[in-house]
């Protein structure tokens, strides 16, 4: 089905052009502005309607969009469900023609399958924005980490970003790939041979098996979240072994620039993939991604509903 | 009754055959070929500009029925197949229930003889319910008609077992037909492990998972002397495992289908459902291993693996998809524009591959044009450019990785026994 002319699907930074990742970036400069107000609405969104539908648990996404949509003027709405559509009986397709008959404009969609924001993209008309759909993407993210890494260091091409941790699982991971590599990153990866894709060099990045090696001469590391449940699965042998090994803590820190930025998408395990000591330093920018976020948000919202035109142009 | 199928390129590739010329058909048997027969009396087919072939016979289909007729029935299945230009399929034993018994191959024989328009072989299971753990009852099967073995669908993981279904199926002289993927490293795998899966961060089932499982069954088939066939061969290191194997005098034979030939892991990006297959869709460095495999003989069959399902199950996310798409009506197209069109093959290797290369691994008479056979011959328009549009499609499970594709080559007319069964993709009966 066609979608509106002026709307656009936020599915993937793989196949995002530059142009509108740019427009994002630009706009939500503006949208931090706001975020940071007393005074924080806005009627842009005025007469727009959201729903957030969630078929995983997650609060920091979740009610970074729902702030987003608010802040905006938009009418917000949170489906949170943690089953699967299949577990729950009814299929994917069905409950997204059950919100579209409800009239939204957007659906916000987190998934636990892979390619489930481009099912949904193509089975209803509201505009779809992924916010994560399991390992593939999550591209709001991977915005929200651009903005912040060319806020502090006032640009993305040419700094050395590694990303270290679970790369397999992570759909963070695959946005700030494609992302910062379009913008001219030099992106590295470390993290266990069993949590590293075989074939990830291919993508234009380089894979370290060594911590210590990746982040030499680091500008931004981007600290990934370890979840317990793949210890289970065999795919590491324990928490204590992988902070030994792979633990970003102020020693490894060292071996990178000595303004090196500390992000990670949360929430974090402390002592586990990062030291207390580098998740509260002053290089850590933990807590602004987080502002960071709803900023992002609100300009993918924006443009997602009003196409290429600008935020002055609209107030 | 006399017909006379008159004016085309026949290509018998059981008889090194491939010359202009005339085949009359008395009673539903050949009567004579030749490059100019006096057809007094007879019915004329005009063939000029046709390719006439032995009826296509396709080595794994799967019908579906018994109990999974939402799917596909033999009704339905038997009209794809001959829309697609087959005269004899053979049918998977991984139905519900489970074809492991006597009873159920004569059922399917009997239903087909009765529903379907084109010959239907029974492969029965190698053990109880495809469960991997005791025999089926393979010499009643035989009995009752069974002309291969197979838990299709399941590698059979203990190798003990795999041991003895050579054995004993070699006692009836029946091949073993191998699903061969380790199934520990592909569990909860969905497409190929590559950089295309890296990209997408779905979970992968891994080439690996293939050739270890091939290399074990060749090696089983080598120790037992017992006949084994590899069902769809996906992976270089397969095909490689199998040439050494053939070299050492080993009974192996094995299959390739026309979308591990064709088609490679970047048709998953944008997540299309249709291109979900087990195994999967590999890169191109496997796809060429494939063509190679299948021109030095190391590959003898290509068979479509036709596994239809049900709109419903394949409308929704990728991982929770079921595997498997329509292949019989696509068979012929994809093969000649792939490979015949872009001069990776020749036409008598490929209908070799479609013809007497399956029938000779299945044993009986099928795949070859010679008087006092039965008269299944399919006349094939090499040159005709078509639009794959699965609505048309004769099977109930539309789904397909070439829909929309323009693909030039198509089965023109399917005769079974000497009658016009399909004609310009209609099935007539």
């Amino acid at each position: 089905m066609a979608k509106d002319s002026t709307g656009q699907d936020i599915l993937e930074l793989r196949s995002m052009p530059v142009e509108t990742m740019e427009s994002i970036l630009a706009t939500a400069k503006e949208m931090k502005n706001i975020v940071l107000r007393d005074i924080k609405k806005l009627p842009t969104l005025r007469g727009r309607s959201i729903i957030n539908l969630f078929f995983e648990p997650s609060t920091r996404t979740r009610t970074s969009f729902e702030l987003a949509g608010k802040y905006l003027g938009a009418d917000v709405v949170n489906i949170t469900t943690s089953a699967s559509s299949v577990v729950k009986g009814e299929s994917l397709r069905d409950t997204l023609l059950t919100v579209e008959a409800m009239g939204v404009d957007v659906i916000v969609m987190r998934h636990s399958a892979e390619g489930a924001a481009h099912f949904a993209a193509k089975a209803v008309q509201p505009i779809i924005v992924n916010a994560g759909d399991g390992a593939h993407e999550h591209p709001t993210q991977g915005l929200l980490d651009m903005f912040t890494i060319r806020e502090k260091k006032g640009t993305i091409a040419g700094q050395k970003i590694v990303i270290i941790g679970d790369i397999t699982h992570s759909r963070v991971a695959r946005s700030d790939i494609w992302g910062l590599k379009k913008l001219g990153a030099d992106v590295h990866l470390c993290g266990p041979a069993t949590l590293m894709p075989r074939d990830i060099g291919e993508l234009g990045v380089t894979v370290h098996a060594r911590v210590e090696e990746a982040l030499e001469g680091a500008d931004v590391v981007n600290v990934l979240r370890i979840q317990k449940e793949r210890q289970q699965k065999g795919l590491f042998p324990s928490a204590r072994e992988y902070a030994r090994i792979f633990g970003v803590n102020d020693a490894r820190l060292k071996l990178a620039k000595p303004d090196v930025l500390i992000l990670h998408p949360g929430p974090m395990n402390r002592g586990l993939e990062i030291a207390f000591d580098v998740a509260y330093s002053e290089q850590s920018v933990i807590q602004e991604q987080v502002t960071n976020g709803v900023a992002v948000r609100m300009s993918i919202l924006f443009q997602a509903l009003m196409g290429g035109k600008k935020i002055e142009a609209v107030d | 009754m006399k017909l006379l199928i008159k004016g085309g390129r026949i290509i018998n590739p059981a008889l090194n055959m491939d010359i202009a010329g005339d085949i009359l058909i008395t009673d539903g048997c050949i009567a004579e070929i030749g490059q100019k027969i006096d057809g007094a009396g007879a019915e004329i087919f005009d063939a000029t500009g046709y390719i006439v072939a032995p009826g296509l016979v396709d080595m794994h289909v799967h019908l579906r029925e018994p109990g999974l007729e939402a799917k596909e029935d033999i009704y339905s299945g038997t009209r794809a197949a001959a829309a697609g230009g087959f005269t004899t399929i053979a049918c998977m034993p991984n139905t519900k229930p489970v074809v492991d018994s006597s009873i159920a191959v004569s059922g399917i024989i009997q239903r087909a003889q009765n529903e379907g328009v084109v010959r239907v072989r029974a492969i029965g299971a190698l053990s109880k319910g495809q469960e991997g753990k005791e025999l089926a009852e393979i010499g009643d099967m035989v009995a009752a008609g069974a002309v291969a073995l197979s838990d299709d669908g399941h590698y059979v993981s203990s190798a003990r077992l795999f041991q003895a279904g050579l054995l004993y199926a070699n006692m009836f002289d029946k091949v073993v037909i191998s699903h061969a993927e380790e199934e520990s490293l592909v569990e909860d795998g969905h497409m190929h492990e590559g950089a295309i899966s890296a990209m997408l961060g779905m979970r992968s089932r891994p080439a690996v998972a293939e050739d270890i499982a091939v290399m074990r069954d060749v090696m089983l088939a080598e120790y037992t002397g017992a006949r084994l066939h590899i069902a769809h061969v996906s992976s270089a290191n397969a095909v490689e495992f199998i040439r050494q194997a053939k070299k050492r005098g080993v009974k192996v034979t094995a299959e390739a289908t026309p979308h591990h030939l064709t088609l490679t892991d970047e048709a998953v990006i944008g997540f299309d459902t249709a291109t979900k297959v087990n195994p999967p869709l590999r890169s191109a460095d496997h796809v060429q291993a494939l063509i190679q495999g299948l021109n030095d003989g190391t590959i003898d069959a290509i068979a479509t693996d036709h596994a239809p399902h049900a709109a419903e199950e394949k409308d929704m996310e990728y991982i929770y998809a079921p595997s498997g798409f329509a292949g019989l009506e696509t068979s012929v197209g994809v093969i000649l524009t792939s490979l015949y069109h872009t001069g990776q093959c020749t036409l008598p290797q490929i209908l070799e591959k479609m013809t007497i290369g399956p029938a000779r691994i299945l044993g009986g008479e099928a795949g070859v044009l010679q008087p006092g056979a039965a008269a299944d011959i399919t006349l094939i328009d090499p040159d005709r450019e078509w639009v794959v549009d699965e609505t048309t499609f004769y099977t109930k499970g539309k789904k397909t990785p070439f829909s929309g594709q323009k693909l030039k080559g198509k089965a023109v007319a399917v005769f079974v026994a000497g009658e016009l069964i399909m004609k310009n993709g209609e099935v007539l009966k």
